[in-house]
């Protein structure tokens, strides 16, 4: 069984059929396309499920690619090496899922262009999943660079005729253009933070290697480490994002088309806290330890200003954009507890908000293909012509804003304890006073969404009710999430396995 | 005398045979029968880089008085530049076409820059070094003005005066370094420098050295031209002069900083400073400009001010790591270049003239967008480890310069925006008045760019045996 089971594969298979799409010499044949790449992002699910079927938290799958024998860039140290360890085992499987979802959701939100969209969408899952797994800080960065292509074009390129007055092509353009801006900049400062600590650990311990498990942070000057743990935070915090660095976020989200949506709101957020857990947590735990408190005041500000921001919104897609933002502030809450429940609860966190985050831009990408509207003040009686779509709605905006049976509740829960928990600060104790209560904020902007949306008269002409594309995206999610929160063992046992 | 000639300048003798035999056709041949011009520099050119092998280098060969020199370090830059001058010519087609005249002139001009490129790598004394880079100049400039029109004649102008005023500053400084040591021979200079432990003046002198070789590379005291210069300048000759010249002032400048001008810490600091501002100043120009030619101009700019940084940091490492980038350089350039010159030269390409190319042209769209990217270093291409060589060298060469390297860093964010803002009108739909522009390069145009972009891509994927090359030349040196 181990043959069959690579990582190279599972991260190379996407980039390889990414080129395949986007050769002269696949078909033009939008059906066959789309048929094609949905049958590819199932069977890599299926495949990343069996990983994680054989998954043994004893020894991590490891591999390393050479290159005629000799590493990638051996006079520098530079392997191209791979290891799946739970967590990357937990957001490899979850990326794939949310990929697969987005394969779905595409059959009516893209209509032209369909073979460059595929491919890039290929790139980006390739992209990810080598963040995901990547054993060596510099294949880190290549794939955090390489992610930003696929996702420039996504955002920015046109996908469909213009509809309404939401459908602005330059709005599109100017915030992928922001995106990817901010995007660079963060990497570059964050590479600044690589090279140090390379560098640093090469004089102080004489090794000379980027692998994660070769660096010696404690032979590394206190100074120098604080200087590196920041460099590379501010990189990190672009993506997350911490306040700040976030005011790409909500344009790229809104102006992305559904699908693209729901992949950067459900896994791209998720690579910059994987990043901090990875190279503060794991690998500069002294001074991430210092760090901490300052960055869990940074985590409270993320969950109260942008659910106070959320409320304010009246376009549906803002609102779930910012209620993002909140939802990544309680996951670097959970990391900066700097304990297992805090980082266990982190990483439930993500895979919940991903799974609701889904749902919601789903959901709102389905209220605009019929209405042409996501202006929340002028939608009203949705629930009367589309019943189905209302008790997905519905099941779902509770998910979000926390009511037992569903995974964010357990998640939230966890943090708070966790963060309460910590034993090194008492800020953190303080911050999670005051996170407790905030959390009620959520329910206020979810249920606005909810009610002027959905409840109260409304005039339409025949509406359909969601299809069955959209039942599965919907239905999975749901499923995900009541599975999640009524057995979260199973999950949090593989977190705290490793 | 004739040792030395047999031992290291046959390709150098190959090259003036050809400009000759050249300059003789130009008078002999009719003037319909303009099409074999290019084909006798393409045999000369490939007949240099097969001598190439000839060329003694162990360890180090000096000839002619200790006036020119050979060691594996010119050997791979001579090695590159006559590459790049193939391509060039190979690129050369449609500009020949339209002044079938002056034909072999043309060619015999491009031969004697090439000439005079592989002449400065060589140079083992300062006098040689002037001469070459005169011979290099003034081809230069008939290269420029030799497409029709108005703003050809306008670029070149202002490049000679550039050039002019650079090489003053150069024999200024020259001149001081005479007075200092008695001598223009560059080993013997570095033998008094290393007596003299250093002085005021033998800094100044060496700023002023520096100053005048670096115009050619466009960096900031002399960047002004640069802009100008490019968008009046045919494609071709614009994959030509983003290349060559600069190979040939980086290979020498780094030369000079590893021994006459090594001692000199207020050069070092003074450089840093200068590629400081001339990365600020092109990315930052760059952003409002709406001509194609001009953005890469700047971008040239701003690649040189990235390697000169490494340069003046001088150690092996960032030796190599300059070398490596050079010559991931040349080739991303080549392919950027080979493409606008199949899409045709105009006067002013704007960015919006570029609409919908990808969906009507995908592959040469595709190859295009590889080479962008790879300017702005983005995975997979060569690019990409060349910057992180680049900066790993810089980051590694003491605390003072992390600041600089910080700078840089973010002024490559500004350089993505404009590379992002060329290929971006690639992917926009064409209105509905204007035609689908469907390109149909010849053979010679779509080779240059397939090869070059295979390269760029190979030296991503694979860039292990170059590196270790750059190493081992950066030691030998």
């Amino acid at each position: 069984m181990e043959i069959f089971l690579s990582i190279p594969f599972l991260i190379f298979m996407p980039l390889a059929v990414s080129l395949l799409l986007i050769s002269p010499l696949f078909t033009r044949n939008e059906i066959v396309i789309r048929r094609f790449s949905k049958s590819v992002f199932l069977f890599h699910f299926f495949y990343s499920i069996l990983l994680l079927a054989f998954y043994d938290s004893a020894n991590p799958y490891v591999s390393e690619i050479h290159f005629f024998g000799l590493d990638w860039i051996q006079s520098m140290g530079i392997k191209f090496i791979f290891k799946i360890d739970s967590i990357s085992m937990i957001m490899t499987v979850l990326t794939s899922f949310v990929f697969l979802l987005a394969a779905f959701a595409s059959k009516y939100n893209i209509r032209k262009n369909h073979k460059f969209y595929y491919s890039m969408l290929m790139l980006l899952m390739s992209a990810i999943l080598g963040i995901f797994t990547a054993a060596d800080m510099f294949v880190f960065f290549l794939f955090w660079e390489l992610e930003l292509i696929p996702a420039y074009f996504l955002i920015g390129v046109e996908w469909k005729e213009p509809v309404s007055c939401y459908d602005n092509r330059q709005d599109a353009k100017n915030s992928a253009v922001k995106f990817v801006l901010f995007t660079f900049l963060g990497s570059m400062i964050m590479l600044l933070g690589i090279l140090l600590l390379y560098y640093y650990n090469f004089v102080s311990s004489g090794t000379l290697s980027a692998g994660f498990s070769d660096i010696t942070d404690s032979l590394i000057p206190d100074g120098m480490q604080n200087l590196i743990a920041i460099c590379l935070l501010i990189g990190f915090g672009v993506k997350l994002p911490i306040i700040p660095l976030h005011t790409w976020l909500p344009d790229a989200h809104t102006n992305a088309p559904t699908p693209v949506s729901m992949v950067l709101a459900g896994i791209l957020l998720k690579t910059g806290a994987y990043g901090i857990f990875r190279f503060n947590y794991q690998t500069l735990p002294e001074s991430f330890m210092k760090i901490a408190p300052v960055l869990a005041v940074f985590a409270l500000i993320n969950i109260i200003y942008t659910a106070f921001v959320a409320y304010a919104q009246t376009d549906i897609k803002r609102i779930v954009a910012y209620s993002s933002i909140s939802n990544m502030g309680l996951v670097l809450l959970g990391l900066c507890a700097i304990n297992q429940i805090g980082i266990s609860a982190s990483f439930f966190h993500m895979t919940a908000h991903a799974l609701v985050t889904c749902g919601l831009f789903m959901i709102a990408g389905i209220v605009y293909l019929r209405l042409k509207n996501r202006d929340i003040n002028t939608l009203s009686g949705i629930a009367a012509y589309m019943p189905r779509l209302f008790g997905f709605a519905a099941l779902i905006v509770l998910a979000s804003i926390g009511i037992p049976a569903f995974a964010p509740f357990i998640s939230e829960i966890l943090t708070i304890v966790g963060a309460m928990n910590s034993d090194f600060s008492d800020v953190l104790k303080l911050v999670s006073v005051f996170a407790l209560p905030v959390l009620i904020l959520s329910s206020c902007y979810m249920l606005k969404f909810l009610h002027n949306g959905f409840f109260g008269e409304g005039e339409y002409e025949k509406i359909y009710d969601i299809s069955i594309h959209e039942f599965i995206v919907l239905a999975s999610v749901l499923a995900g999430l009541v599975i999640f929160g009524l057995f979260p063992d199973a999950l949090l046992n593989l977190i705290q396995a490793g | 005398m004739l040792n030395d000639i047999f031992n290291i300048l046959l390709p150098h003798v190959c090259l003036a045979g050809f400009i000759v035999l050249q300059l003789v056709l130009s008078v002999v041949m009719p003037i319909r029968r303009y099409k074999p011009a290019r084909f006798v520099s393409l045999t000369g050119i490939a007949l240099s880089i097969i001598l190439l092998s000839t060329v003694q280098t162990e360890p180090q060969y000096f000839a002619f008085k200790d006036s020119l020199m050979a060691d594996s370090y010119t050997l791979l830059f001579d090695f590159i530049i006559l590459l790049c001058g193939f391509f060039v010519t190979l690129l050369s087609k449609n500009l020949v076409k339209t002044m079938k005249r002056n034909a072999y002139t043309f060619h015999a001009i491009l031969l004697t820059a090439l000439f005079g490129a592989i002449n400065i790598i060589s140079a083992n004394d300062f006098l040689t070094l002037f001469i070459s880079i005169e011979i290099l100049s003034f081809s230069t400039y008939f290269l420029i003005a030799c497409a029709k029109g108005y703003y050809s004649k306008e670029a070149a102008f202002k490049y000679l005066l550039t050039s002019a005023v650079s090489s003053g500053v150069f024999l200024f400084g020259v001149s001081y370094l005479y007075g200092i040591t008695g001598s223009i021979n560059f080993s013997l200079i570095y033998e008094n420098i290393v007596q003299q432990n250093g002085s005021v003046m033998y800094s100044i002198s060496a700023i002023l050295i520096i100053a005048g070789l670096i115009s050619k590379l466009a960096l900031f005291p002399f960047a002004n031209w640069v802009i100008d210069v490019y968008k009046g300048t045919e494609t071709s000759i614009l994959a030509f002069l983003s290349t060559i010249p600069k190979l040939a002032v980086f290979g020498i400048v780094c030369r000079l900083f590893v021994f006459p001008l090594s001692g000199s810490f207020e050069l070092t600091f003074a450089v840093a400073f200068v590629s400081l501002i001339t990365a600020f100043w092109a990315n930052t120009y760059a952003i409002r400009e709406k001509n194609v030619k001009a953005i890469f101009a700047c971008s040239a700019s701003a690649n040189s001010s990235y390697a000169m940084l490494a340069a003046c940091l001088v150690s092996v490492y960032n030796l190599s790591a300059v070398i490596f980038y050079l010559l991931c350089y040349v080739f991303m350039n080549l392919s950027v270049f080979a493409f606008l010159n199949i899409y045709g030269d105009k006067k002013i390409m704007n960015i919006s003239d570029f609409k919908g190319i990808f969906y009507t042209n995908r592959g040469l769209a595709g190859a295009y967008i590889v080479s962008v990217l790879a300017l702005a270093g983005i995975p997979i291409t060569s690019g990409f480890v060349a910057k992180i060589y680049l900066f790993t060298a810089v980051a590694s060469s003491g605390l003072i310069f992390i600041p600089f390297l910080l700078a840089l860093l973010i002024l490559t964010v500004f350089a993505l925006f404009y590379y992002l803002k060329v290929i971006f009108p690639l992917f926009e739909e064409c209105g509905k008045n204007t035609d689908e522009k469907v390109l149909h390069p010849v053979f010679s145009q779509k080779f240059v760019l397939v090869t070059t972009v295979l390269i760029t891509i190979f030296i991503g994927i694979f860039p292990e045996k170059l590196i270790e090359l750059c190493r081992f030349i950066a030691y030998n040196i």
